[in-house]
């Protein structure tokens, strides 16, 4: 008899859809079973007879029985995903990978920055940050994103300014009417964070672009290359280290990952493609 | 090393009739100048248990190139319709490649359930070389051409029939339940066995000279060396990108996932997949980490001799040379690894 398949499939019902930005929708889903996870881990979801594809849930892990996905259109699966609607069946395998080390973060000043779809694996680690309230000597949040309408999540996020325990700062890269606040790129706001950098924790999940120059302002900050924590996004296809497809430099991206501390992968030569 | 017996030519197709009781037998059978697994039915298939490997690597009776995973939201995995496989005839150098496949599909918390299936299921009978063809270079991998390990039992050809090793507990067995077949080695049929490894070894070391391949111990560091190298996009040149390389290759490993649905059911299959495809490891956004051939080439080599070598401290080629005769640009990996050696 074969042991546990890890290729199964968990039947799950789409709850709602909800569209956020033009090219992003967030689904709202119920697993048959519950489908417990870390904060950064990630999990495949299945179109049946389309395909699947990875995504970190950007909801709470302490609810494990439904789960959300913030979903951009790009490909064949996503472009699926959004068609989806109120009680369709679809599928789930996972949780894969490490997710982050929140233990590693208590007592230290944690720094957060991200932009566009990183928002969505982010406001799952927000969550849990926030509820480990108190145990972080300082908490900030950098967000930036190209425009207003393409900011994932925006009242909420915005309305994370008015909690104590967060330092909270918001860019576009090019406003509109509807935005009052700061306009550049995220890089350009990380320095009000005020912090203790050198025993400080930075995390960062973005777009490559944001990736490549986020991750060398964090370095110039002065922060140390082992509290850089960056949310990598390859091909990640079976989840279990075996297909191949996510292999970076000696580590796979679905069970090394997708959380890699900056030393662990900064001389690889292919991260930022 | 386990005890050895003979089996007498004019036993050995009553012993593959005995086995297919149990297994679905493959053994190899010569086409023209190529040797191919063909299933056991009846007496009248001539085998070629010696020579050299056939053209299927032996990765295919453990991963399939095509093979269903899941079905609909069952927790049963997709049913195995077949016997387990015995296979006959398996040379060295695909036994090398157990390393890589054991490590990839077993060894990492993550099993694969069908492979160990498989591996746990299927019978393994290997059989020495009796001879080199141009493109085998297994002994500049660190391997002779003649099986030491991996195997339920081995075949080492001499005049008259087969000396048998025992090489497992499952090997043992076989031996003990058919003590007709299996007498006592005689001290000359020992030494005829001993003889031809030592005429097949000089005929590989003979290889090695004439194509100037090095040995792996040579092989330390190279793709760090030529990382930036113009080795890669020279070499690259001429391939096709047909991905004949990393399917014939024992130890590739590379799969794909993808779904079927009708109105009855949904099923996800996985296909053996090639990192030297374009889109292998381009992601929805199109990011692709890998967008010219030449690095696709350069990735091949790294997995192998940088990849391998640092997470199980094995090079994950087996000189088989099955990837030199597959390839319709003619790129020859023991070229590529003469370059890459002598640009230190």
């Amino acid at each position: 008899m074969l042991e546990k398949n890890p290729y199964r499939i968990l039947k799950a019902e789409v709850l709602e859809v909800t569209a956020e930005t033009p090219t992003i929708k967030t689904i709202r889903f119920k697993p048959e079973q519950p489908v417990p996870f870390r904060t950064g881990q990630f999990i495949e979801l299945t179109i049946p007879g389309v395909g699947e594809s990875p995504f970190t849930p950007s909801s709470k892990p302490s609810i494990n029985d439904v789960l959300e996905v913030s979903v951009m259109k790009v490909g064949k699966v996503t472009e699926k995903v959004h068609q989806l609607k109120k009680g369709d069946e679809i599928g789930v395998r996972g949780p894969f990978g490490n997710g982050y080390p929140l233990d590693e973060f208590k007592g230290k000043e944690v720094l957060v920055v991200g932009g566009g779809c990183g928002f969505a694996p982010l406001r799952s680690l927000m969550y849990s940050l926030f509820e480990l309230s108190g145990q972080f000597k300082k908490l900030c949040f950098r967000g930036g994103c190209k425009a207003p309408s393409e900011f994932l999540y925006r009242k909420e996020i915005e309305g994370w300014a008015k909690r104590p325990d967060l330092n909270l700062e918001l860019t576009v890269d090019k406003g509109d009417e509807s935005w009052k606040g700061h306009v550049g790129l995220v890089t350009t706001i990380l320095d009000s964070a005020q912090m203790d950098y050198k025993n400080g924790i930075a995390i960062l999940c973005g777009p490559p672009i944001m990736m490549k120059f986020g991750a060398k302002k964090i370095m110039e900050m002065g922060f140390q290359e082992k509290n850089l924590f960056l949310s990598m996004e390859k091909n990640m296809s079976c989840g279990i280290g075996k297909c191949g497809h996510c292999r970076l430099g000696t580590y796979y991206c679905c069970k090394d990952g997708p959380v890699f501390r900056y030393d662990q992968i900064k001389n690889l030569s292919e991260i930022w493609d | 090393m386990g005890k050895s017996f003979i089996l007498k030519d004019a036993d050995f197709t009553g012993f593959l009739d005995k086995l297919s009781f149990d297994f679905d037998v493959f053994f190899p059978v010569k086409n023209g100048s190529q040797r191919f697994f063909k299933k056991f039915v009846n007496a009248n298939d001539h085998p070629v248990v010696g020579e050299v490997r056939p053209f299927e690597p032996l990765k295919a009776f453990f991963s399939r190139a095509r093979e269903f995973v899941a079905e609909n939201f069952s927790a049963e995995p997709p049913k195995i319709n077949h016997k387990p496989y015995a296979i006959v005839g398996v040379k060295a150098c695909d036994l090398k490649g157990f390393q890589i496949q054991d490590f990839v599909f077993k060894n990492n918390g993550l099993e694969d359930p069908f492979y160990i299936h498989n591996r746990e299921k299927n019978l393994i009978i290997g059989a020495d070389c009796t001879c080199a063809i141009d493109t085998c270079f297994c002994i500049a991998l660190g391997i002779k051409p003649y099986p030491h390990r991996d195997f339920d039992l081995n075949l080492s050809t001499v005049p008259g029939g087969y000396v048998v090793e025992e090489g497992s507990e499952k090997g043992k067995a076989l031996l003990e339940k058919y003590p007709s077949l299996f007498k006592n080695a005689a001290e000359s049929e020992l030494r005829a066995k001993e003889e031809q490894r030592a005429k097949t070894t000089r005929a590989v070391e003979e290889n090695l000279k004439k194509f100037q391949v090095p040995t792996e111990d040579k092989f330390q560091g190279i793709i760090e060396r030529n990382f930036a190298s113009k080795i890669w996009e020279e070499e690259a040149k001429t391939c096709v990108e047909c991905g004949a390389c990393t399917n014939i290759c024992p130890t590739c490993h590379c799969f794909f996932l993808y779904d079927q649905k009708d109105d009855k059911k949904m099923a996800r299959l996985r296909v053996w997949d090639s990192c030297m495809i374009k889109d292998y490891a381009r992601v929805a956004g199109g990011a692709n980490p890998r967008k010219r051939l030449w690095m696709r080439l350069r990735n091949r080599f790294e997995k192998k001799f940088d990849f391998f070598p640092k997470v199980l401290k094995v090079y994950a080629c087996t000189g088989c040379g099955r990837c030199i005769s597959a390839c319709p640009a003619k790129i020859d990996i023991r070229k590529v690894l003469k370059r890459l050696v002598a640009n230190a």
